[in-house]
């Protein structure tokens, strides 16, 4: 089994992490939409996405079963399947793979909720090391400001409310992304994440993200296809 | 105080957990359910609260895990992780409460299957010890030993061949039997692996079930009496000569490899990353 490092296979992984309301997403579908105009052939995956666990994580989030254990354990059965029937193939395959939330989200969260840092990176050993990951940096009253105006009402587990953080949703939510938050900047020189300034107008920040993207599609021109 | 294989769980408190956790270990179609079964009754005739619990049997992952299997697509990696998601449900939800309660904790298998399984599968051993570190060190394991060519004629004339417990996925297009002869050799393997370097306490599963119900009677109630469980004598064929000492003092390390990477490898198991 190979450790977390670079792969060898011919295909590219481009990852986004970033706290939420940092538009992360936004960058991505913006990439995503290029790469396929240039005619790459280009794949999206998404964090926790597996039809394998699927049931199983709505289970224990709507009843509210999980403990930071079971939630991060969960969590990386779903990567697991991604990483073995989706990312791994694919790279091989020679595909652009572009993933929203990587391992790092796993890092940071898990971390947050108790568990071990050593302990939660090397479950996660097994995962490929991205190309580039991308970290949208935001100071965490502008990503709540953005959220504030579009959704309503947070999840349990999404505002950290097993953590007893705060009995108000909306507190808890703050004071848990902020941890988050701490967490990743540990995490961005440890695994050397590219930094983005997420605070920049969306299309300067999408532009810095495609020069860094094609210098490492440079090498992979024989990857394109027909659009 | 307890002890765990290395990490401790958030919100885990290891004191007055005054149970016993006894851990029933061997591989597919060796008995242990059987025997299981039997020693429940018996444990609560003598007043004992008694808990049972096994593989897949979580509330939280052991539907998923059953219905995913049903569909033979899951990999190895995929596989491993949803066993500890299950394995650490039923310990917190489970096991811990029972123990803090002071009831003897009956498992039908514990971390060491998961690992032998896995390890089978060509996942890497140290990546197993470390993702479940969090493991309570039990009491006692008793593992059912038996040989391929003793187990073979049980599976046969009682439920037949099962596609994971054959290794079919190791396999594929390779006659059930053949596989299942392969597989069992390489998992049995494994576990006497692990029976040495967890000190299980072995007993042969050769013999008729009263038997070997009359020696787990014997290790179960030495240990509930705070004694060491006794080593009963193994088949004459065997080597590892169980150690009549409180079991698994320590975490192992190490350990030979190499046969089951090759085992997977010339069975087509593809590395994962």
């Amino acid at each position: 089994m190979k450790r977390y490092g670079d792969h060898r296979f011919p295909g590219k992984l481009f990852v986004v992490e970033g706290i939420d309301g940092s538009g992360k997403s936004t960058q991505l579908a913006l990439l995503h939409q290029w790469l396929q105009g240039e005619g790459y052939g280009t794949v999206f995956s998404e964090w926790n996405s597996s039809l394998l666990v699927r049931d199983t994580t709505k289970r224990g989030k709507k009843r509210r079963m999980l403990t930071p254990a079971s939630f991060s354990l969960i969590h990386a059965t779903d990567f697991a399947d991604r990483i073995e029937h989706n990312i791994i193939p694919l790279l091989k395959a020679g595909a652009v793979v572009l993933c929203d939330r990587y391992i790092y989200t796993a890092f940071a969260r898990d971390v947050v909720r108790g568990m071990d840092p050593q302990w939660v990176r090397e479950l996660y050993s097994f995962a490929v090391k991205p190309t580039v990951a991308f970290y949208f940096r935001i100071p965490l009253d502008v990503a709540l400001n953005r959220l504030r105006s579009g959704r309503n009402g947070v999840k349990f587990y999404e505002a950290g409310m097993d953590l007893e953080l705060s009995a108000n949703p909306e507190d808890s939510f703050e004071i848990f992304q902020g941890r988050i938050m701490e967490e990743y900047e540990k995490i961005v020189p440890e695994f050397e994440l590219t930094a983005v300034d997420a605070t920049l107008p969306i299309e300067v920040q999408q532009s810095q993200m495609r020069q860094i993207v094609l210098a490492k599609l440079a090498q992979a021109k024989r990857l394109r296809v027909a659009p | 105080m307890r002890e765990t294989y290395g990490s401790v769980l958030p919100g885990m408190n290891l004191e007055d957990l005054s149970g016993k956790l006894i851990v029933i270990e061997g591989t597919d179609g060796v008995g242990r359910s059987t025997q299981v079964n039997l020693l429940k009754p018996w444990l609560e005739q003598q007043g004992r609260a008694v808990l049972d619990t096994g593989m897949t049997r979580s509330d939280l992952a052991g539907k998923g895990i059953k219905q995913a299997k049903e569909g033979h697509i899951l990999g190895r990696l995929t596989l491993s992780v949803f066993y500890a998601t299950d394995f650490v449900d039923r310990l917190e939800k489970q096991i811990v409460p029972a123990l803090r309660a002071g009831f003897v904790v009956l498992t039908d298998r514990y971390i060491y299957s998961l690992m032998a399984r896995a390890i089978v599968r060509g996942v890497d051993p140290e990546w197993l010890r470390h993702v479940y570190s969090f493991a309570l060190k039990p009491d006692a394991m008793f593992y059912l030993r038996i040989n391929v060519d003793d187990l073979i004629p049980r599976v046969v004339f009682s439920r037949g061949f099962d596609y994971w417990e054959s290794g079919m996925d190791l396999h594929p297009g390779e006659d059930m039997y053949e596989s299942f002869r392969r597989y069992q050799t390489a998992l049995l393997g494994q576990l006497d692996k692990l029976a040495e370097e967890y000190h299980f306490t072995v007993i042969d599963a050769g013999p008729e079930v009263p038997v070997v119900f009359g020696q787990l009677k014997e290790g179960i109630s030495r240990v509930l009496a705070g004694q060491p469980p006794v080593s009963a004598p193994t088949a004459p064929d065997r080597k590892p000569a169980p150690r009549a000492e409180p079991p698994a003092e320590t975490v192992p390390e190490g350990g030979d490899r190499a046969s089951a990477h090759a085992f997977a490898k010339a069975s087509g198991g593809d590395a994962a990353t």
